[in-house]
């Protein structure tokens, strides 16, 4: 399964929240690998903790694979190659863990050839041969890289994909996410364009709402009554415009919530972190396990 | 001066074994031309042999330049309609010449990469069988292909049983003192080093093909019995994830199936040590017990169920 994480704007927890879903994966016993397509900044290393590719790599990366500049991409084994100790044990059970890093100071792609496109299906196949489940950080926006993937998937018939749309819980991201899907040059636009089916490309779209604030959480318990109010209608008023927008409910596989440790650091949260640090939340690690699930979870991807 | 090989070993994209004609349909449409088949003892299809042109560095240890002009040869095969492998080679060899000739000269000798100046044969193998660098002679990346245009055939469903990587095989053959020599690089890369009596023939690439089948069938076996986590989870749910290896694979094991007489005592070392059949059989009864335990904990459930009932 191929599962392609894009948000509209940039800085929405896109990359965030598709590591720890893969690195939840993976220990729910799954061969998970993360594909950073996000070329032009690749900074999934970062996150996995591998300080030698924190931006990139220089050899291998998958801007240089596309470009035909080299064979096969580099792998690295998160469970043996990640600075950060906790993540340097695979648990048991637990499934491959692998990152294919972008290119340091690759760029964004500027144009989609032929060339790049097979290259790109050589990779996706490859890789579905061995794990089962690559995820890949497409990037925000509108983009060649986005294009590019929506061909390579009309090769690959055979092999089952998905989409999920991160976005913030605010008027201006709930508008932006619906047009990256629905918008002219969106994804059924352009997916349509390059060979999908529109009605099959929208089942297989789900939105994944990032860093929410829910209105009785307990970070919010100092407020004042007027300000909790204010909040509630404001919730309301946004579930509403989800929904015209058809980004409510029925079209979202989950929601993360707002944590601490995330808005001060990039990083995988680790039991560890909830249960001995004690420095996240036991709802985030939920979540993301919750995520984890419905990726693949087939009765969440029902048509809408 | 030496042979070098690489061979690539994975499951075939597919739910089920396929039968002997559907195989020959997905190697020839790789070629256009006569696939070849044989029944016993195990199923097994192989494509023409193709060429590749090159003409690159060739990978030395000591990192001095070596420039090769050439072809390679490569095919693809299914064995039991279940495993791909593609495979390629090419024997180096001095030029007579000093310079880069017509490619039809080169056309003449297929599968032979002719070196120019002053290359060692040792330094060459190391070269190779170490991580051969990005700008150098890449048999792996042709043999990824060669199995790739396998796996793409429409004729598979790419419904596979289980997900399971690929295996690489690297292998360098010279002629001396009979010795072989497997070294396990990391879970994916093997390097395998023959030296062999008289000339070089096709029948040891055919040695190298079945030694990397059964390496890769006991790796992928380790691989299924570690996810089982047997003992660690309910005996149904370990049982359940064992089934594809008793559906797909324990069938396979049919060592030396198509080595030469003359090579089999190479596998034959081989299986004394690391012992190949050895680790291979008490990885296969493992799983039969576990499968076995838990049929007879299923029988006696339904019959302590069906004299309740009474
Ligand atoms: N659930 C969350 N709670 C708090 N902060 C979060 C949460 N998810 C993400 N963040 C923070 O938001 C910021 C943006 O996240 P991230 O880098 O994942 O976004 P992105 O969409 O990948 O951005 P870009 O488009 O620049 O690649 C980061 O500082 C991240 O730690
Ligand atoms: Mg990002």
């Amino acid at each position: 399964m191929l599962i392609f994480a894009i948000s509209d704007k940039g800085g929405t927890g896109r990359s965030v929240t598709s590591t720890n879903i893969v690195y939840r994966h993976a220990l729910q016993g799954n061969d998970v690998c993360y594909l950073d397509f996000d070329f032009g900044s690749p900074t999934a290393g970062a996150i996995f903790s591998v300080s030698s590719v924190a931006r990139g790599t220089k050899t291998g990366g998958l801007h240089e694979y596309l470009r035909g500049d080299c064979a096969e991409p580099r792998r690295i084994d998160i469970w043996s190659e990640s600075d950060r100790e906790g993540l340097r044990i695979k648990p048991p059970g637990a499934g491959r863990l692998v990152l294919l890093p972008g290119t340091e100071g690759g760029g964004e792609l500027a144009t989609v050839d032929e060339e790049m496109i097979s290259r790109c299906v050589q990779l996706f196949s490859r890789l579905e041969e061995e794990f089962d489940l690559c995820m890949v950080d497409v990037s925000a926006g509108r983009s060649f890289t986005a294009e590019m993937v929506l061909k390579a998937t009309v090769r690959l018939p055979a092999i089952p994909f998905r989409w999920l749309v991160f976005h913030r819980w605010t008027r201006q991201h709930i508008i932006a996410a619906d047009g990256l899907v629905t918008g002219a040059d969106g994804l059924l636009d352009v997916g349509a364009r390059v060979g999908h089916d529109a009605d099959m490309l929208r089942d297989r779209i789900r939105f994944v709402r990032t860093a929410v604030l829910e209105p009785d959480a307990a970070e919010l318990v100092g407020l004042r009554d007027e300000q909790r109010a204010w909040l509630s209608a404001c919730d309301n008023d946004l579930r509403e415009l989800a929904r015209r927008h058809k980004v409510g409910r029925t079209a979202m596989l989950g929601k993360i919530p707002l944590d601490p440790v995330l808005q001060w650091r990039e990083q995988l949260i680790s039991d560890e972190d909830v249960l001995a640090s004690k420095i996240a939340n036991a709802e985030t690690t939920a979540a993301f396990d919750d995520l984890a699930k419905k990726i693949v979870d087939d009765s969440a991807w029902e048509g809408l | 001066m030496l042979v070098m090989g690489e061979v690539h070993t994975g499951l075939l994209q597919n739910s089920g074994e396929i039968p002997e004609s559907s195989a020959r349909d997905v190697l020839r449409l790789l070629a256009g031309e006569t696939v070849r088949v044989s029944r016993r003892p195990i199923a097994y299809a192989v494509s023409p042999d193709r060429l590749t042109g090159v003409d690159c560095r060739l990978p030395a240890a000591s990192q001095s330049r070596v420039r090769g002009v050439g072809t390679v040869v490569s095919r693809s095969s299914i064995t039991g309609g279940r495993v791909v492998q593609g495979s390629s080679y090419a024997h180096v060899q001095r030029s007579g010449s000093d310079r880069r000739l017509a490619w039809s000269h080169y056309l003449a000798r297929p599968g032979v990469i002719e070196v120019f100046g002053k290359a060692r044969a040792e330094d060459l193998a190391d070269g190779f069988t170490e991580d051969p660098p990005a700008d150098c002679l890449d048999l792996g990346a042709i043999s990824a292909r060669f199995m790739d245009t396998v796996q793409a055939s429409p004729l598979l469903d790419r419904r596979a049983p289980f997900k399971i990587a690929r295996a690489r095989l690297r292998w360098v053959a010279r002629t001396g003192e009979p010795a072989i020599r497997l070294t396990l690089h990391s879970d994916q890369v093997r390097t395998l080093r023959i030296v062999h009596e008289g000339e070089f023939t096709p029948a040891v690439a055919d040695l190298c093909e079945d030694l990397a089948l059964h390496d890769w069938l006991l790796t992928a076996l380790l691989v299924i019995i570690e996810r089982a986590r047997v003992g660690g989870r309910p005996g149904p749910e370990a049982a359940a994830k064992l089934a594809p290896a008793v559906d797909h694979l324990l069938h396979l094991w049919m060592p030396a199936a198509r080595v030469d007489d003359a090579l089999a005592p190479f596998w034959e070392s081989l299986d004394r040590r690391p012992g190949f059949t050895r680790q291979w059989q008490s990885l296969v009864d493992r799983v039969r017990d576990q499968v076995a335990v838990n049929t007879l904990a299923l029988l006696s459930a339904t019959a302590d169920a069906g004299r309740r009932r009474q």
